[in-house]
């Protein structure tokens, strides 16, 4: 028999740890909450006609946030055979809350008491069988991270499914709330069967809007709950919150002894200075400059210099035997079967160039992504983002949208899934939509590029790279938060903050791994087929009247060459209109890492290095420093790369919204990048030209959207006085 | 007294909970509820970080005003 296991529990309670022990899978973990945001299935490695379903952690079965809306469709349509409850043994009367609702759904519920060994140390007692018996099903001991107690569980849960008796509630809330709830419960209609009645009937009292979607035949409780808040001087929801949390507290105190003399935790200790007033700021900008340092400066900028000029240049020497890098191998092996020039020059200008122009970014990559990985494995990106919600709140942004920005400084991607932790609905939109401008890991090659051509590699341009992304992020938060559509204050900062714990080493490299891999994939798939097609595109072309190969020095006849002329003249105005960059622009929305690949094919270097060290003086002849930058600055801000572009799609779940999204950034990019140029242009020759002016408009149109009134926060408070405490 | 002007390290008990209902509702289920006791373990600038129930949650400035003990 099938067994369809489904694991619930609270954000940050471990579901996801227990879910790679028993499926064995890589799933990505994390100590911050909301790290799963979509559910996942997997089979049990002991039974594989056992799924197991990972779902988002949730506080409650109604419908705040959208992972609750996931889990809760989830349980009441697809009926899982059995749900794991997984608790937070350090935490056990919040995380009851949950199983309070979990256990009304009328399915067999197991519950799984994480965190032991935690629970031990700090000597705290939990008598299981009790715990169980007062909660009318059965508990268990478990700890996901150190893997005690994990298969019992599993097994103890398929039991549980194979069986399928129906339990019924050990514990009642008071009687008059009973009485409501029961007299809700007749009037529902026979298509909820008995033992889901009290969900529904509950749900209905709380007056729960999306509940109703799943009832056939709607009752009127209407004065069922008139009557409740009437004996309660209470809303029907709270009361029936209380009701639970005093429930909880009769079940534990028969079954639960706390030590009490340890109340100041090691995480609080942390809490106070890495949060204080003074030091919060200081020791974030040390956490990240310590980040780049080690990931863009020492470990990897080491190893990137090894594969780039190793591995896919000349060579190395290894204890004093010289090994040759790969072209060389290539153009040897390539020579020796006498291969056709032109297929030489696929494999080597083309592929080579290509995708080693990309691979020689992943050491870089996966430093960032194992820096990263910690910060959220410890526990730290969470006080990050209280950190930051005072800064942030000024600019129309809460806290939370910071985590998204921050892994989105390795990749956009999961940045912009991380957005799902936001709950207020235009504020996620708000957060997807600027994520994308803090320069991800794919666009460090072409800011050190452009560093390196025109700007004597000078470190400040890689800063101001990540400056100007931040400013677009500020500037974009203010002035879109004065449009209809996003007006109104970001949502009350609430969150919850996981305690602190050192993070296993195989739980750190798998997650570098996991993300480091989806960029060594797309290189071989995405770079590879983009890195072959503009090799054809710039190789062939119309030379005296027919479609030929072409020699050297005859690219500009290519296919590329034309098709970089049509877009060319869009780019002029930002002073990079030649075909070149146009192409590379163009090749930059498949992946950004394109841009720099882009250049190593058409100047047809077998090897360009990650920063394209070879092509600089080549660059640096076509193109004005002025030019350049706008080229970086439209490259960072203009609509990113495909598989982003596809995740911005997938969370906004609107094709307007989406395109809305694109239309902006591209709009802001090409603006930008507008006046970089002429402004760049006129300080540098002195000329005041027509561009000067249109772009003098434009800096005033800019700064009148971001310093008009607020005409939509005057709308909706109108007739309070503004700057008075709204 | 509001939350926020609460001394850290101090132990108070939760009279009432204000604000907007979808978020009064949110921290209802995060075990703010009247009764309950709770402590300040960090400050900055107006927001806080509460321990509430054995779990710690980071709460902004606005709300923490309308939370009061």
């Amino acid at each position: 028999m099938a067994i369809k296991m489904a694991l619930a529990g609270n954000p940050n309670s471990g579901k996801t740890t227990l879910f790679n022990a028993l499926t064995g899978a890589g799933q990505y973990t994390g100590n911050w909450p909301g790290v799963t945001v979509e559910k996942k299935e997997g089979k049990w490695k002991a039974r594989k006609d056992v799924t197991i379903v990972d779902l988002p952690g949730i506080y409650s079965l109604s419908p705040y946030t959208l992972e609750e809306v996931i889990t809760r469709n989830y349980l009441l349509s697809e009926r899982p055979d059995v749900i794991l409850n997984i608790i937070d043994g350090t935490n056990l009367e919040r995380n009851l809350y949950l199983t309070t609702q979990i256990l009304e759904l009328g399915i067999p519920v197991l519950v799984a008491v994480n965190r032991m060994d935690l629970v031990e140390k700090s000597k705290d007692r939990i008598q299981m069988d009790q715990l169980g018996e007062l909660l009318g099903c059965e508990a268990v001991p478990i700890s996901a991270q150190k893997g005690t107690g994990v298969l019992e569980a599993a097994e103890k849960a398929v039991a549980l499914a194979q069986k399928q008796t129906s339990f019924a509630l050990p514990y009642a809330f008071d009687e008059r709330v009973e009485r409501a709830i029961a007299s809700v419960g007749e009037r529902l209609g026979s298509d909820i069967p008995a033992e889901r009645k009290r969900f529904f009937a509950i749900k209905l009292l709380e007056r729960d809007d999306k509940i109703v979607e799943q009832i056939q035949t709607l009752p009127d409780v209407s004065d069922a709950i008139e009557a409740l808040e009437r004996t309660f001087d209470d809303d029907a929801e709270s009361i029936i919150t209380n009701e639970r949390y005093a429930c909880i507290a009769s079940v534990l105190k028969s079954c639960y002894v706390k030590n009490e003399t340890n109340r100041l935790t090691v995480s609080d200790k942390i809490d106070r200075i890495v949060t204080n007033r003074l030091l919060a700021l200081p020791i974030f900008a040390a956490v990240m400059f310590l980040v780049y340092y080690v990931s863009v400066t020492t470990v990897g900028g080491w190893a990137t210099d090894w594969v780039n000029d190793g591995l896919f240049g000349e060579g190395f020497h290894f204890f004093g035997y010289e090994v040759p890098g790969i072209p060389v191998i290539a153009e040897r092996a390539l020579q020796a079967v006498r291969c056709a020039d032109w297929m030489q020059g696929l494999v080597i200008d083309g592929i080579i160039a290509g995708v080693g122009a990309v691979l020689g970014f992943v050491p870089q990559m996966l430093t960032l992504f194992a820096c990263l990985g910690f910060l959220e494995a410890c526990g730290y990106m969470a006080r990050i983002a209280f950190i930051m919600d005072r800064i942030f709140r000024r600019f129309g942004l809460s806290g939370k949208s910071f985590i998204p920005m921050l892994i989105g400084t390795g990749c956009s991607v999961p940045g912009i899934m991380a957005s799902r932790t936001i709950e207020q609905d235009r504020d996620r939109k708000m957060t997807i939509m600027t994520t994308t401008f803090i320069p991800c890991g794919a666009k460090l090659p072409v800011i050190a590029m452009i560093a390196g051509a025109f700007f004597d590699n000078s470190g400040w341009v890689a800063c101001s790279a990540f400056f100007v992304g931040i400013a677009a992020v500020v500037c974009s938060g203010i002035l879109l938060k004065k449009t209809k559509a996003f007006a109104g204050e970001a949502a009350p900062f609430v969150m919850e903050l996981p305690a602190y714990h050192m993070p296993t080493a195989g739980a750190l490299l798998q997650s570098m791994w996991e993300r480091g891999f989806s960029f060594i994939k797309k290189a071989g798939t995405v770079i590879l087929l983009s890195a072959v097609a503009l090799w054809f595109l710039q190789g062939f072309g119309w030379v005296d009247g027919g479609f030929a190969l072409l020699e050297e020095g005859q690219a500009e006849y290519s296919v590329l060459a034309a098709i970089g002329g049509i877009l060319a003249p869009l780019f002029s105005p930002l002073g990079w209109g030649d075909w070149n960059m146009a192409v590379a622009a163009l090749t930059g929305l498949i992946a950004k890492e394109n841009v720099v690949a882009t250049f190593g094919v058409l100047s047809g270097y077998a090897e360009v290095a990650e920063n394209g060290v070879e092509i600089w003086s080549v660059l640096a002849a076509g193109m004005t420093a002025a030019a350049a930058y706008s080229f970086l600055v439209f490259n960072l801000l203009c609509a990113p790369c495909f598989a982003a572009m596809g995740a911005i799609r997938r969370e906004m779940n609107n094709r307007n919204w989406f395109w809305f999204a694109i239309g902006y950034q591209t709009a802001l990019a090409y603006a930008a990048s507008f006046c970089v140029y002429q402004f760049g242009t006129f300080a540098a020759t002195g000329t005041f030209g027509g561009g000067t002016a249109a772009a003098i408009l434009v800096t005033a149109a800019f700064l009148y959207l971001l310093f008009r009134p607020d005409l939509e926060l005057k709308r909706v408070y109108g007739k309070k006085k503004l700057g008075i405490n709204i | 007294m509001p939350l926020s002007m609460v001394k850290k390290g101090e132990s108070n008990k939760i009279v009432k909970v204000g604000g907007k209902e979808e978020v009064r509702r949110f921290l209802e289920k995060l075990g703010f509820v009247a009764g309950s006791p709770v402590t300040v373990v960090s400050e900055n600038a107006g927001n806080i970080i509460v321990n509430i129930k054995d779990a710690r949650i980071a709460i902004g400035r606005d709300m923490a005003n309308k939370i009061l003990v």
